[in-house]
């Protein structure tokens, strides 16, 4: 199947159309920042924008969600999956390749009905990055420049006109009855295969090794001083977590009406940031320092999530050093331990 | 089962979290079935003494609150700190680090000597309490949740997160790349960042985490603009009862 071509003035006429079909969602405008939120008008959509405060992952794992709710009497149990076709517009490839990783984790094991559903739900049209979107991502160090196979349609910007590659039955279903998309001509490959091979020299590596190394890297730097330091920082406030990308973690708590009779169980993202998060029965904190729960966070994105799913943690989106207020980043930390890991240090004269 | 009597008594306060409570029976008039309200001055005349659980507004800012707060700390089963002067001390306690002798001559004039008081104090500085209702003022759904947590035979349970956590929930924008400054990173959460949320920064209402990195805070504001003299007043307003105690516990170390 080939590429199509939609003029950028058919957007909105598209956008409306799928607004009578599904939620869509996507990039707008917000302070000087730009968030995922419903499109009510076309026009409020920018798909050119840098980067988002909250990922895409908010559609697939909401920030809070019923899961069930409850009636005491009788021990009655409703399951809550909510169903709502949602198209979320403008996703960048660093959220393709997180959401490939959400995936991973949701389909196996204990498989996640909730997060199935949306998914299933969901249909994602991505965009091809042309130029950095900010300071703090190194998506290029990554390997994240590029779509991975996850995408419905997937945009890429030639000027006047979009290409769409269709990557799925979904993204066929998207541009059904469409009359202003057609088949991409010999000129307009010429142009696309332009833009993506100018694209490449305007990102930069950013770390100062290959990606590949990192889980040693970071293996070989559980014990670092460099831990501490971040500890000293570290204000434990937990939004690099919130903004991430692959972040999944989630606390779950019941509440009831003031009856007592009928409840709901809530799932909330949770960070491995907070104080409380590694709290056990008993009054156990296994991480209660926060060296220990940033060395933690790093790891796991770095070392953990690749031995577990071949998928590493971080994507290089850089929204987790664009929230810290304390200025701590991944290139930096990566890059600071990969120095520190060449140092040879003088080895100790035993007494 | 029978209904547990609460009742409501106030301190040095403005009882704004005694009108929340009368609020919150506007989403929740049902709080009027679980519960049998016995004393509450803002909303009634009657005045039972009879009583299991007792929600108390204000700090404790003269030696005469002192008796009325262990007769209630004896009649109750369950003593809950309703709202930051309870809780923190409240904006009273911002004259703790001023000499008392000065504060009160330009709060009463002339009439100065006629007041006693001294430096204000959260009541559990002076009884035992067994649960807190954080905010300036309180959160009405935090307060529902809170009685149907007690209605259960359970404690009002608040998690130790920060603000900046309910902030993100919500994807807000942070205030502080918005050209403003905040104390949520500091601040015990539980208000669903309200203030952040409206375009304000936090203020500290609700105290603080159990382990604030305030010295890393202090650069933030620092590198956002704040002169040593504003950082000091932004964390005057609520939190000078906290930063006291624990600069004399790092003191004592």
């Amino acid at each position: 199947m080939g590429f199509k071509i939609m003029p950028k003035s058919a957007l909105a006429d598209w956008v409306n159309r799928l607004r009578a079909d599904y939620r869509v969602v996507g990039p707008q405008p917000r302070h000087g920042q730009y968030v995922f939120a419903e499109i009510n008008d076309p026009a409020d959509l920018a798909l050119d924008y840098p980067t988002s405060v909250l990922p895409p992952k908010q559609y697939l794992l909401p920030p809070r969600e019923v899961l069930f709710n409850f009636q005491n009497s009788g021990m009655r149990i409703e399951a809550n999956i909510k169903v709502e076709p949602t198209v979320i517009l403008g996703v960048h490839t660093c959220d393709m390749h997180a959401i490939r990783l959400l995936d991973h984790v949701h389909n196996n094991g204990y498989a996640d009905q909730h997060y199935q559903t949306h998914r299933a739900n969901t249909y994602l049209v991505s965009i091809e990055c042309l130029k950095p979107c900010m300071e703090h991502s190194f998506c290029k160090s990554m390997g994240t420049l590029t779509v991975p196979e996850e995408f419905d349609l997937h945009l890429t910007d030639l000027g006047t006109a979009y290409t769409v590659d269709i990557g799925s039955e979904k993204g066929e279903k998207l541009l059904e009855g469409f009359d202003q998309v057609w088949d991409a001509s010999d000129d307009d490959y010429q142009l696309l295969s332009r833009v993506l091979t100018e694209k490449w020299p305007r990102f930069s590596y950013r770390l100062d090794f290959d990606v590949t190394e990192l889980p040693d890297i970071l293996n070989l730097s559980q014990k670092s001083s460099y831990w501490n330091e971040l500890g000293d920082r570290c204000l434990a406030c937990g939004m690099c977590t919130k903004v991430c990308p692959t972040c999944y973690c989630f606390d779950v708590s019941d509440t009831v009406d003031l009856t007592l009779k009928n409840g709901k169980r809530i799932r909330t993202w949770d960070s491995c940031q907070v104080e409380e998060f590694a709290l056990v029965a008993g009054g156990h904190n296994f991480r209660s320092k926060r060296a220990l729960r940033q060395r933690h966070r790093f790891l796991r994105k770095g070392k953990y999530q690749y031995e577990a799913f071949g998928m590493v943690g971080c994507v290089g989106c850089g929204r987790c050093a664009q929230a810290c207020l304390v200025h701590i980043t991944p290139v930096e930390t990566f890059n600071e331990l990969y120095r520190r890991s060449q140092r040879t240090e003088p080895a100790e004269v035993k007494a | 089962m029978a209904k547990p009597k609460i009742a409501f008594f106030e301190f040095t306060s403005c009882e704004g979290c005694q009108l929340t409570v009368v609020d919150s029976l506007q989403d929740h008039p049902e709080l009027l079935d679980a519960v049998e309200i016995v004393q509450f001055r803002e909303a009634m005349s009657e005045k039972g003494e009879d009583y299991q659980i007792a929600f108390i507004e204000g700090s404790c800012s003269r030696p005469g609150d002192e008796a009325k707060l262990n007769e209630i700390r004896e009649k109750a089963d369950l003593v809950i700190a309703l709202g930051a002067c309870a809780h923190l001390g409240g904006v009273n306690a911002i004259r703790n680090r001023m000499p008392l002798e000065d504060v009160r001559k330009y709060v009463y004039g002339d009439k100065a000597e006629w007041y006693a008081t001294y430096p204000a104090r959260p009541i559990s500085a002076v009884i035992p309490i067994d649960a807190v209702i954080p905010g300036c003022p309180i959160d009405r759904n935090e307060f529902i949740r809170a009685v149907t947590y007690l209605l259960q035979g359970r404690l009002p349970y608040i998690p130790d997160n920060p603000v900046c956590i309910e902030c993100k929930l919500k994807g807000n924008v942070c205030v502080y790349h918005r050209g403003m400054t905040c104390l949520g990173p500091i601040t015990l959460a539980g208000c669903d960042a309200i203030c952040p949320t409206y375009g304000e920064g936090c203020d500290g209402c609700r105290g603080l985490i159990s382990a604030p990195n305030i010295p890393a805070l202090r650069t933030v504001l620092a590198e956002h603009g704040m002169n040593e003299t504003d950082i000091e007043a932004k964390m005057t307003v609520f939190l000078t009862y906290q930063r006291m105690e624990l600069e004399a516990a790092d003191h004592d170390s």
